[in-house]
């Protein structure tokens, strides 16, 4: 049989079940960037302005989520679009690619539904063709959209283009990637861990190389991140780099399918061995169960996190070497050089926040699970009683998104002592991170709320962290008021190092993360399971 | 392990009313279990027999009605008194990642004791493999899990869920083999089943529901009674004047063979009767359960039976 057999169906189902999901992303991503041109446009309007702008994203920081750094010289609209949107937008496309992608193969062999359907006259190809296909088309989609919004706005149409096509190709190298962890792994989870960790290594190969030299060095190149901006739109276009993306994604997608061939429907290239036939010492209560749930994934988060941030504390020197070079940026920003150095690591700390917070989400979040598949019915049968059930599982939420976010801050912290030879930084950036806790427990404790009172409602929550993170990274930029910064989870306490810790804030943020928590906690043993 | 028993009654469920949303799963329910013994729960799929169960586990919170299990309530004493039943559920879910040996002493650890002999020789008898990770398992593996775990329990009350739906006929048959020694012990049983051959087994009570109402509720002989038993003879003479015999139904005549249904309350006369025409065979059978089954799910909902809510010998 043809291996590519029903694909056409399968498209169309993809695309009937994910209608909202697909037209939510393409919208939220097209109005990002529609959204950002007048706004910029409207906020720097003297070059004075720009340069100063321009000054900004010639710093570490802003090279994290900034770029290279072509068309900083002559700031206008256009290299300053193509600074201050692309890591947003490629971040999450690289977010939606992974989740589609895994959603839409790994996850349906995984229910047992690809079976289903592979029992159907439909090719042993067609589930992962049409899952990258339909995403390459979305993204492509977004891609033209952005052309068009661009070019709809008076910028070149040629560099438009160029960017456009450059985001849009990202996206499906993105695709090409998922689906080659997707092969690797049983679990549709463990597939998004695994392509998110190549996707975050991608991620920072850009940044260390763009940080160490301006316009990035060999390192950069390696980063599907890095093409687009390669290219130089607005800048002296050059269009050949595109070339490298479908180029990435060919040779991906050639892996994927040697190693599609080489296992059957439903197993991974990992077998799962055999375990215990006992429960050892440490697995009796509801506490250890909840732990040993999640010990892998609190584990790969950690590491992750802690990796990530000692590589960003590294970069300190950089930040150092570029202020000395450059004695005006330290007029711009203000400040002495701890200072600039203090407040790069508080940004990166909001990201370590960040982590730690979809973690604390996650991680509540397989209580509802647990409930749906049934297993909660089968505990809560036993002398546990709901509070016993729910509570453990928010304590693990709890001390698995401290110590990420410890962790994190180490990371920094240690990273920048070693580089910077100051052994203070580890403690002050602990601390740092410590100081923003609340921040990261508001997630999951939201989740509790809704997993108690009104479980529907749950997918707010990540409404919310989307909107957090969008309105820490773009809000400044795109001018929001204060009131809408203030909505923001990371927006609400002082950043450290920089600011100074107030307990006041601290405590009460605290307060309310401990009664969402408590709120939930008791309306759940109210309310009726609900197994599906 | 089984505290002193003073309720006649191991689960006394009237007239219980639940709804989800619109839907009404429940609709003035009874049932009751007497304690030591094995009660069977029958009804076709989507009638309220796991909604029932999990009301009666503390899952769910009945609208209206009573609702006592072990002299308790279910809701809200459900950790006193699950320390003293054990569940199996229709459609059992394990952690993926543990071992099915490991989800049998986590569940037996939970419930609050744990009886590493008890576990390895029903680990035994159900040929279950403890050391392959839970993912792999098939639908009749995890149900052995959940059983392996509830029987080897020592808990006063078993509350099984169409245990047996995944199992092979071998196993079938080590489970029965279990429910009756579980029953020699003293232990009561209330058994959700679809396969009625292991209910007119093991069960002393049958309680058969229907869109959310009791429709029949006794012990299998009660409800045998109410209703008829097939004869097949073959006789000399003339069977025609059958059909006026009172308590005589479906009558089919095949020269000198009859096939008819006879109440049991005329079942003497029909015999006397056949016996005047001179016998050369005869066969009676009771009806079976899938009779009495059958009887209920072929007509149409009106009201049938309600009239018997309940009430066990």
């Amino acid at each position: 049989m043809n291996a590519l057999a029903g694909t056409g169906h399968l498209i169309r189902f993809v695309l009937r079940r994910d209608r909202l999901r697909l037209s939510v992303w393409v919208i939220a991503l097209t109005a990002t960037v529609a959204g950002s041109i007048p706004a910029l446009d409207d906020m720097f309007t003297t070059d004075a302005e720009r340069q100063g702008r321009a000054a900004l994203m010639d710093t570490p920081t802003g090279i994290v989520f900034g770029g290279p750094g072509y068309g900083l010289d002559d700031y206008q609209l256009g290299p300053m679009l193509v600074n201050e949107l692309t890591m947003t937008l490629l971040i999450a496309l690289a977010v939606f690619n992974v989740l589609h992608v895994v959603r839409h193969t790994r996850a349906e062999e995984e229910s047992g539904r690809a079976e289903l359907l592979r029992a159907a006259p439909v090719g042993s190809g067609a589930q992962p063709a049409a899952a990258l296909i339909t995403a390459a088309a979305a993204d492509l989609l977004i891609g033209a959209l952005v052309f068009a919004s661009m070019a709809g706005y008076g910028l070149t149409a040629a560099d438009s283009l160029a960017y456009g096509l450059g985001i849009g190709l990202a996206g499906v190298v993105f695709a090409v990637v998922a689906a080659v962890c997707t092969q690797i792994s049983e679990h549709g989870r463990t597939a998004a861990g695994t392509a998110f960790l190549v996707v975050g290594v991608l991620f920072m190969a850009r940044v260390v190389g763009d940080v160490s030299e301006p316009g990035g060095n060999a390192l950069s190149w390696l980063s599907p991140f890095a093409w687009v901006q390669q290219t130089r739109p607005f800048d002296g276009l050059e269009w050949w780099p595109l070339a490298l993306y479908p180029a990435a994604a060919a040779v991906l997608f050639v892996l994927a399918h040697i190693l599609a061939g080489r296992r059957d429907l439903g197993a991974g290239l990992i077998a799962t061995r055999p375990g215990p036939a006992g429960a050892g010492p440490l697995l009796r209560g509801m506490f250890s169960l909840h732990l040993h749930q999640q010990r892998g994934a609190v584990l790969t988060w950690s590491a992750a996190v802690f990796v990530l941030a000692l590589s960003f504390g590294t970069l300190a020197p950089e930040v150092e070497t570029m202020i000395d070079s450059n004695p005006d940026l330290a007029v711009i920003l203000g400040g002495d050089t701890d200072d600039l150095v203090g407040s790069f690591l508080g940004t990166i700390g909001l990201y370590v926040l960040m982590g730690a917070g979809a973690f604390g989400a996650l991680s509540v979040l397989r209580a509802r699970a647990e409930e749906s598949a049934g297993r909660a019915e089968m505990v809560l049968s036993t002398a546990v009683g709901r509070t016993r059930w729910l509570g453990t599982a928010l304590l693990v939420a709890v001390l698995a998104t401290a110590l990420i976010t410890v962790v994190g801050g180490l990371g920094l912290g240690l990273g920048t002592a070693v580089t910077l030879e100051d052994g203070a930084w580890t403690g002050r950036m602990s601390g740092a991170a410590l100081a923003g806790l609340p921040a990261a427990l508001a997630f999951g404790a939201l989740v509790a709320l809704l997993f108690g009172t009104a479980p529907r409602w749950i997918p707010l929550v990540w409404a919310w962290l989307g909107y957090s993170v969008f309105a820490t990274m773009l809000g400044g930029l795109l001018g929001l008021p204060d009131a809408a910064m203030r909505v923001s989870a990371f927006e609400i306490l002082p950043t450290l190092p920089t600011d100074e810790f107030d307990a006041a804030p601290f405590l009460l943020y605290l307060g309310a993360v401990v009664v969402a928590g408590a709120v939930g906690l008791a309306a759940f043993g109210r309310r009726d399971l609900v197994t599906s | 392990m089984s505290t002193a028993i003073t309720d006649p009654n191991a689960v006394d469920v009237r007239g219980v009313d639940k709804s989800f949303g619109r839907f009404r799963a429940l609709d003035g329910l009874d049932l009751t279990v007497r304690t030591g013994q094995v009660s069977g729960f029958l009804g076709p799929n989507g009638s309220g027999k796991s909604t029932t169960i999990r009301i009666l586990l503390g899952l769910l919170r009945a609208d209206a009605g009573r609702v006592r299990l072990l002299g308790g309530d279910p809701w809200r004493d459900a950790v006193a008194l699950h320390r003293r039943l054990a569940y199996v559920p229709g459609d059992v879910s394990l952690w993926p990642n543990l071992t099915g040996g490991q989800a049998v002493d986590l569940l037996g650890r939970l419930r609050g004791g744990l009886d590493r002999e008890r576990v390895r020789a029903f680990t035994e008898r159900f040929e279950l493999d403890p050391s392959k990770k839970a993912r792999t398992y098939s639908k009749g593996n995890r149900q052995k899990v959940a059983l392996v775990a509830a029987l080897a329990s020592r808990a006063e009350l078993l509350v099984l869920d169409e245990p047996t739906s995944g199992l092979d006929p071998l196993m079938e048959a080590v489970f029965t083999e279990c429910v009756l020694e579980a029953k020699a012990e003293g232990r009561t049983v209330l058994l959700s089943s679809h396969i009625l051959s292991e209910v007119e087994k093991l069960c002393d009570t049958v309680t058969i529901i229907r869109q959310g109402r009791t429709v029949e509720a006794g012990t299998l002989d009660d409800l045998r009674h109410l209703t008829r038993s097939s004869v097949r003879a073959t006789v000399d003479g003339d069977p025609s004047r059958l059909a006026d015999v009172e308590g005589v139904h479906d009558l089919a005549v095949d020269g000198d063979r009859v096939t008819l249904e006879a109440d049991h309350d005329h079942l003497d006369g029909v015999v006397r009767h056949l016996s005047s025409l001179g016998v050369r065979s005869l066969v009676s059978n009771p009806p079976s359960l899938e009779q009495l089954f059958m009887r209920h799910y072929g007509e149409e909902p009106a009201g049938a039976g309600n009239g018997h809510g309940g009430e066990t010998s």
